[in-house]
């Protein structure tokens, strides 16, 4: 069985997505996605010298760098060895979507709600379970009620081939 | 999405470009003036003697239901370099505008613009330092929202961001805020302004000061009255803009030091840096322009030239305003929530509200223009 684990900041997304592929020995596989929509997301800035727009992507893309860094660090730490670890750059549910697509992936892990880039601002888990072409499962992000294991039990979500 | 040059953006351009060109031609030939003479709720011209509805605001929805409706949230691969034009049609629009204006009838409206202007954006600022401190929000969020409620919403926001080390999404929250004001203010304030009977000249200056969003203004005054000449709510309320657009350097440099003067590691900032790398260039244009129109090189009142230069104009940000309808996405607009929303709300509320004030108390119905 092969998993993707599509990376965001929340590690009971990643402990579980750890948990679950050991269970199903099932090959996992992380996708870390750096946000590139900035620049259409401030589409509404019109007035900004040249220097002050270029000044304000060049900030938001380290702090994509630094994010990148961070998380992969952490999923690192809990994952030493087997797990692969890929990087993409580009809208991030259509980064997942592709890779799901080229890797023929059998089952995506990711948190809801997705907290990577603008996507807080959007609803990937939705975007995701209408265009997959596989068996999606959705992890609360919300560490402070309830183990990572009744999550998983809670939020398996399916949808057909 | 991979960045395109040269020739090969000139064509990714044409799709996108075509489409909004397509859509503001049956907007403007077929839509207002069948809106004109429909009859609804017994009504003839219901849509726009009640709704105010023109082509401008049908352009702003346009754009909206485009990205949320047709588009699902995201604008297509193959339109989306033609919509980035956006900003390009609207900058160039606001520097013709200076053509409306000579040298010695900005100065006759200057003087109040500056003055309003001014007590609005640092009342605003400091109210926003005040409240946020009070939400206990992040300083660096303070500082962002304070810029982006006090000049110009996204613009100023962004510029700031770098300054104040910033989160980029808490950025995004501050965004979704004041654009989200904006938008709400933009379709209300015709009404109000019919409602109160308001002069171009007042709702000019009402809106110039009392919107976030220096975009939002612009649509705003086309909304209440889409002619585009000297004495018009446009004219009115660009002086307020641009007066608006060129305090941005010295609002980041004023949040800046605020900023700094907290922090351990203080980042040494100049005036003169700020506004070398943050002016806005196009307003230079827009004040070449009024230079142009006050030596008389674009000739008379009613001149060809003129009556052409009013008609692109009115094309130009017809487009530019179906591109930003196009980039407001109303799910971005919904993640918008705590301090961020309850700091931006009051301020922007404040500020509309003491705005309108201060216009029908002390801002004359006519204008020596």
């Amino acid at each position: 069985m092969k998993i993707l684990l599509a990376l965001d900041p929340s590690t009971d997304t990643m402990d579980e997505a750890l948990r679950f592929a050991t269970e199903k020995k099932a090959d996992l596989t992380a996708l870390f996605v750096l946000d590139s929509t900035w620049n259409d997301y401030t589409g509404h800035d019109w007035l900004s010298g040249s220097g002050s727009r270029a000044d304000f992507l060049e900030y938001a893309r380290d702090a994509e760098i630094t994010s990148e860094t961070d998380i992969i660090a952490k999923f690192r730490a809990r994952c030493p060895s087997a797990c692969e670890i890929k990087t993409a750059t580009g809208r991030v549910t259509d980064e997942i979507l592709l890779e799901l697509t080229e890797g023929k992936y059998e089952l995506l892990i990711m948190s809801h709600p997705f907290r990577r880039g603008l996507e807080m601002m959007r609803d990937a888990a939705g975007v995701i379970l209408k265009q997959a072409n596989c068996s999606v499962y959705l992890i609360r992000d919300n560490q402070s009620h309830r183990s990572a294991s009744d999550v998983g039990d809670l939020l398996v979500a399916s949808i057909a081939t | 999405m991979e960045e395109k040059h040269g020739m090969t953006k000139v064509v990714a351009i044409i799709p996108g470009l075509a489409f909004m060109v397509l859509t503001l031609y049956i907007l403007r030939t077929y839509v207002e003036p069948w809106m004109t003479t429909a009859v609804i709720l017994g009504q003839k011209g219901w849509l726009v003697k009640v709704l105010h509805l023109n082509y401008i605001l049908l352009a702003i929805i346009a754009g909206m239901l485009y990205r949320n409706l047709l588009w699902a949230g995201k604008i297509p691969a193959w339109a989306e370099e033609g919509f980035r034009t956006t900003r390009l049609f609207i900058k160039a629009g606001v520097m013709m505008l200076g053509s409306l204006y000579t040298i010695q009838s900005l100065a006759k409206v200057g003087g109040v613009a500056i003055t309003l202007i001014m007590t609005f954006v640092f009342g605003t600022i400091l109210f926003v330092m005040y409240y946020g401190r009070f939400q206990k929000m992040d300083r660096s969020l303070v500082g962002v929202m304070a810029a982006a409620c006090g000049v110009c919403g996204v613009s100023a926001a962004i510029a700031t961001t770098p300054a104040v080390r910033a989160k980029p999404a808490d950025v995004a929250l501050a965004i979704a805020t004041v654009l989200g004001f904006g938008i709400a203010s933009m379709f209300i304030s015709p009404f109000i302004g019919h409602m109160l009977h308001l002069s171009d000249y007042q709702f000019g200056a009402w809106v110039g000061t009392g919107i976030l969003n220096s975009g939002q203004v612009l649509a705003t005054c086309l909304a209440y009255n889409p002619t585009i000449a000297p004495g018009t709510a446009v004219a009115y309320g660009e002086i307020w803009n641009v007066v608006r657009v060129i305090s941005i350097p010295f609002v980041v440099f004023f949040i800046t030091m605020w900023y700094w003067r907290a922090e351990a590691e203080a980042e040494h900032v100049t005036l003169i840096g700020i506004i070398k790398d943050k002016f806005p260039i196009f307003i230079i244009g827009f004040f070449a322009m009024t230079a142009f129109s006050s030596l008389g090189m674009l000739g008379a009142e009613g001149s060809a030239t003129i009556q052409l230069m009013r008609t692109v104009m009115s094309w130009i940000f017809g487009l530019g305003l179906i591109g930003q309808g196009a980039y407001i996405d109303v799910r971005e607009l919904k993640a918008a929530g705590g301090a961020p929303l309850k700091v931006g709300l009051a301020a922007g509320l404040c500020k509309y509200a003491l705005a309108l004030v201060v216009v029908l108390l002390f801002v004359s119905k006519e204008a020596n223009f």
